[in-house]
């Protein structure tokens, strides 16, 4: 038996309970590699969210805590405050992140907290039905928008920008995509180091959701590419270059 | 007269909608009726419940503790189910997906049909719980005509092509007709495969594991030489697991990078 899945995962819970195709499953094995990697699994604690992201309590073979819906920024904070050598990871979707959790990550970012913060923004509320979102875009039709979002209830967030507003100078913050796994896991990989050299890390990673986006694996990279179209990747903030951090 | 039937499957099969069309035929037909879902936060893959009660007089709760009819559509929804059983349960399961050995024993009767395996030679795989409905509906009495408009009328907004709308009816007057097993079941042939696939050849070798595979098709929409489609061995879901030609295959590590649950890698073999 040859094993494929990253080692920091937890064997006996496979499969895991997200969708099939869903982009958690991405985002989540190239954590789980960059854990190896780093070979930081027995310091790493991860904090999960409300929502989708939920369903990673025991997908990793990593210390897990499962926080009130957008409270995990704060909770890997304090947690972080206290204990100093660990490496705090909050995981959230983009309900959690941007919507009810919005000021504890503005205000984290402001205070430069050294955490990693990684939000999946696939652009809905996928675990209650796949109702719009602050980042849905203008025209997508869901539940609560059944003849296409209007653009008075916004055109689609851009929260890295913003955060990378007011962000201190030293701060991590980046864009990524799952159509793009290679860029996502160095994104992924800087934004703990950048925790590890004391700084706030935050990276959005751009992800699919077959089961409300009622696509198949086809469609969803579509609908994908039009939205890596709406919300640019790359670096905001590039943190402390190497140089510095000598 | 008062029928309490549990409907136990897993998400994503379709055992709330066919509750939802049960009862609705039922309150048409003039009967009491009462009908509640009990699913966890997942959307796919873990164990759903629907509680039908169908009677004569007033229903006053949803819930009850003992069915008199189970039916059974998931393998892992078995340990779910088995506390609603009770002497006087007749249990209903489906004999292509489900080895009849590990039902409870203590149940009164055991009904089978091997739905999963109609579907799949006759229909199509999705067309499973349309022929469930149909003889469900036949099993609780009621009228042909009454369920299949309210089948037209939920699925319509999916059914807009009149051919799929035509095969669904087909699908629905098979399952009405349908007789079950009663002792000698068929074979489980539609059961998951388990073990690892490896395969080798041409200086590669493929690992593939049907026991993560959901079927989702990343794979293969992302595999850049087109070496990779849909074969004939089912994953945990009862999916297609993809089958991989290495004579195309170059060993890129797309598949491995982009499965989201961890099942398909190529590797090249190391020169000696």
């Amino acid at each position: 038996m040859d094993k494929i899945m990253p080692e920091s995962w937890k064997e006996s819970t496979k499969p895991h309970l997200f969708c099939p195709g869903c982009g958690h499953g991405i985002v989540m094995r190239h954590l789980g590699n960059v854990i190896d990697e780093m070979k930081i699994s027995r310091d790493v604690t991860l904090g999960i969210d409300i929502g989708c992201s939920l369903l990673s309590w025991n997908l990793f073979n990593v210390d897990t805590i499962q926080t009130h819906h957008g409270r995990t920024t704060p909770t890997m904070v304090g947690y972080k405050q206290v204990k100093e050598d660990r490496i705090a990871i909050a995981y959230m979707g983009d309900g959690g992140g941007y919507a009810i959790g919005l000021q504890s990550m503005v205000h984290a970012a402001y205070r430069n907290n050294p955490i990693t913060v990684i939000v999946v923004n696939n652009e809905n509320y996928a675990m209650t039905g796949g109702q719009a979102s602050p980042t849905s875009p203008v025209g997508m039709v869901t539940p609560t928008s059944p003849s296409g979002k209007s653009s008075e209830f916004g055109t689609g967030f851009h929260a890295p920008e913003m955060i990378a507003g007011i962000a201190n100078k030293n701060a991590f913050i980046a864009r990524g995509t799952v159509t793009n796994p290679i860029q996502m896991a160095s994104l992924i990989k800087k934004a703990i180091e950048c925790q590890k050299s004391g700084n706030f890390a935050m990276i959005e990673i751009l992800s699919m959701c077959p089961t409300n986006w009622k696509t198949n694996a086809k469609q969803s990279f579509e609908m994908l590419k039009e939205m890596e179209l709406l919300y640019p990747q790359g670096e905001f903030k590039t943190g402390k270059t190497e140089m510095e951090q000598k | 007269m008062k029928l309490q039937m549990l409907l136990a499957g897993e998400g994503g099969q379709g055992i709330q909608t066919i509750a939802k069309i049960l009862s609705r035929a039922a309150a048409n037909a003039g009967k009491e009726v009462s009908y509640i879902p009990s699913f966890g936060v997942e959307q796919r893959g873990t164990p759903s419940l629907a509680f039908l009660i169908i009677g004569d007089e007033a229903i006053n709760y949803p819930r009850f503790d003992v069915a008199d009819e189970l039916v059974v559509l998931q393998q892992r929804a078995i340990s779910t189910a088995n506390k609603y059983v009770s002497l006087n349960t007749t249990m209903i399961f489906d004999s292509s997906t489900i080895n009849h050995r590990s039902l409870p024993k203590i149940a009164k009767k055991i009904l089978g049909a091997p739905v999963t395996k109609y579907a799949f030679e006759k229909f199509t795989p999705k067309s499973f719980n349309i022929i469930i409905t149909g003889k469900l509906s036949h099993q609780l009495g009621l009228d042909k005509a009454i369920v299949w408009e309210v089948v037209a009328k939920t699925l319509g907004k999916k059914l807009t092509n009149p051919e799929i709308m035509k095969a669904t009816k087909a699908a629905f007057e098979f399952g009405y007709d349908l007789t079950f097993e009663e002792e000698n079941f068929s074979e489980p042939s539609y059961l998951p495969e388990t073990s690892q696939i490896v395969m080798k050849g041409f200086g590669k070798t493929a690992y593939i594991n049907p026991k993560s595979c959901k079927g989702c098709g990343i794979c293969i929409e992302k595999c850049p030489v087109k070496a990779l489609a849909f074969g004939e061995t089912l994953g945990v879901y009862a999916t297609p697991v993809p089958d991989i030609d290495l004579e195309k295959c170059i060993a890129c590590g797309n598949c491995k990078r982009f499965c989201p649950d961890a099942a398909i890698k190529v590797d090249k073999d190391k020169k000696a």
